[in-house]
């Protein structure tokens, strides 16, 4: 718990500083690190701390993000319109969770699988969302700097929120439905409703991340926001970085958005990096399924058995 | 008071069914026993009063109240607690969260502490354990831990399936010596249990179930002398 502190301090000072400091291009991809940690905390919540695999999250970012662009369309000042993206999110989130909730393992899985590319298919079919050419903000005044703070700041209150949750009493009954949902029931506690608030909560953050994502590219299209490699890539973040912990979806985050910035640059590994991704999944699957917080817990306590004699020595000899 | 009163109930499993009009009782400060083989739809029953499984048909009341149907919560907050077969822990969590977490409902939560200071009483060991992960118990310990966890909800219906399942013939009398403290407290107890003369010994009055059908009833000490109930579940040779 010290330890996860102290990372959660390096991350707030790194972006909240970062401007200070650094030029456009690496705000930029700092940027995409504070989103990446948005998606991957906030679907930790259901994912970590319950253990309800969604593989449907990108319909959150893309609700959040056609909310945004839409309502902008309208008139509205476009940081008025992330609240609405949230509860927008919120309730496809309740639409969504109240059927596939009676699922279990990988039935809920794949369902969501489906309404994922349901909601893309009907993006891409749908007037009011531009097809499948998408929408393009109202130009406007677009200060990079704000939304990078506004991401930010969201990143940060997304692990604040985890790290809160999992202290409480609610926390703790989503670690009861995924260690034995039957027993959870069985002792009174309503395990639909608290999968419902844990899809809710991370819908709301998820969604308005999507809205921010909006703003900064200023075009969004179904290929862009509903796409099924959004919601392979949110899943596989945590559980490279260590499922289920706190620092884990941090970790992933910010290793997949280095991957796939130093992948984007290169033309010839430009389309690889699902392959990549698919690869370290496995390395993680087989080796170490506690992920990145669980190499790091190993190389810790193999340093404090390599340790140990030394410290003992001196009484020893 | 808290009588429960089965009325003609079929469960079913999609379309097979697994329990087949059954009728029973459990008056208020009993112990009452379902005895029977494999698949005779013991498990099924107390599920099905758990909240877990929907009966199709007929009605279950508890202090005279119909509560079928009703989802498990609804039923935990009026005091039917079901310990569930094969212990069932959480066992990432500590000892002491699970048993916190079996105080769920308002009124068990503003009781936990006294309610803990009672399960610890009753069962020592566990306050040794407290810090430790459930997974890393012994087989025993779990059982006590689970029996724990149930009595956190202060239940006055508490339901039990197969609690001396896998443990040795020593901690099998503790549990059965525990049931008995719990039930001098006031909580009615019905018990599901394969060990049948243990169960029939501690029981007032039992059921034998057979494929989904009552087929017997009476006090505990009658069912052990029914030549039956010798011949088919203690092992007693018949002709």
């Amino acid at each position: 718990m010290k330890g996860a502190r102290a990372w959660m301090a390096v991350l707030a000072a790194t972006l909240l500083l970062a401007p200070l400091l650094a030029e456009r291009g690496t705000l930029n991809d700092l940027w995409n690190v504070a989103f990446a940690v948005v998606l991957a905390s906030a679907w930790n919540l259901l994912g970590g701390f319950a253990g309800q695999i969604s593989l449907g999250y990108s319909a959150f970012v893309g609700i959040g993000a056609y909310t945004t662009v839409l309502l902008a369309d309208a008139g509205w000042n476009p940081w008025l319109t992330l609240p609405v993206a949230a509860a927008l999110a919120v309730l496809f989130s309740v639409v969504v969770g109240l059927p596939t909730f009676r699922l279990r393992g990988p039935y809920f899985s794949i369902a969501t699988i489906g309404v994922g590319e349901a909601v893309r298919v009907i993006a891409s079919g749908m007037e009011f969302t531009g097809g499948s050419s998408g929408l393009r903000m109202p130009s406007a005044d677009f200060h990079f700097l704000s939304n990078y703070y506004g991401m930010a700041v969201l990143a940060l209150l997304t692990v604040g929120v985890m790290a809160y949750v999992r202290g409480q009493a609610f926390g703790l009954a989503l670690s009861a439905i995924r260690q034995d949902i039957d027993a959870a029931e069985a002792l009174g506690i309503p395990s639909t409703r608290y999968k419902l608030l844990a899809h809710a909560l991370s819908a709301a953050l998820v969604g308005t991340a999507g809205g921010l994502f909006a703003m900064n590219f200023q075009y969004i299209s179904p290929g862009s926001v509903f796409d099924f490699r959004l919601s392979l890539s949110i899943v596989l973040m945590p559980i490279v970085g260590g499922i289920g912990t706190l620092v884990g979806p941090v970790l992933g985050a910010v290793l997949f958005s280095y991957l796939q910035i130093k992948l984007l640059a290169s033309p010839t590994l430009r389309d690889s990096y699902l392959f990549i991704y698919g690869g370290l999944l496995m390395l993680v699957m087989l080796f170490e399924p506690h992920g990145m917080v669980g190499l790091w817990e190993r190389l810790v306590q193999l340093g404090r058995r390599a340790g140990r004699p030394v410290a003992g020595a001196p009484r020893g000899g | 008071m808290s009588s429960l009163r089965v009325e003609a109930i079929d469960v079913f499993y999609g379309d097979v069914q697994a329990v087949w009009n059954i009728s029973f009782q459990v008056e208020a400060g009993e112990i009452v026993t379902l005895v029977g083989a494999n698949g005779a739809g013991k498990t099924t029953t107390l599920r099905t009063l758990a909240g877990l499984l929907r009966p199709r048909a007929g009605h279950i009341l508890f202090d005279g109240k119909d509560v079928a149907g009703l989802p498990a919560n609804e039923l935990v907050a009026r005091g039917i607690v079901l310990i569930p077969e094969a212990r069932q822990l959480w066992p990432g969590m500590s000892v002491r969260d699970n048993l916190e977490m079996g105080a769920y409902t308002r009124a068990a939560r503003a009781e936990r502490h006294r309610t803990m200071q009672s399960v610890l009483e009753m069962f020592p060991i566990l306050q040794k354990r407290l810090t430790q992960n459930a997974g890393t118990l012994s087989g025993g310990e779990q059982q006590m831990c689970a029996i724990g966890r149930g009595l956190m909800a202060r239940p006055r219906l508490l339901m039990l399936d197969e609690p001396a399942l896998g443990l040795a013939p020593m901690l099998v009398r503790q549990v059965f010596a525990a049931l008995k403290e719990i039930n001098g407290r006031g909580v009615t107890l019905l018990l599901v249990e394969q060990n049948v003369q243990h169960a029939l010994r501690l029981a007032h009055r039992a059921y034998v179930l057979e494929t989904g059908r009552v087929t017997l009833e009476g006090t505990g000490a009658a069912l052990m002398d029914d030549a039956r109930v010798r011949q088919r579940f203690l092992g007693e040779a018949g002709l």
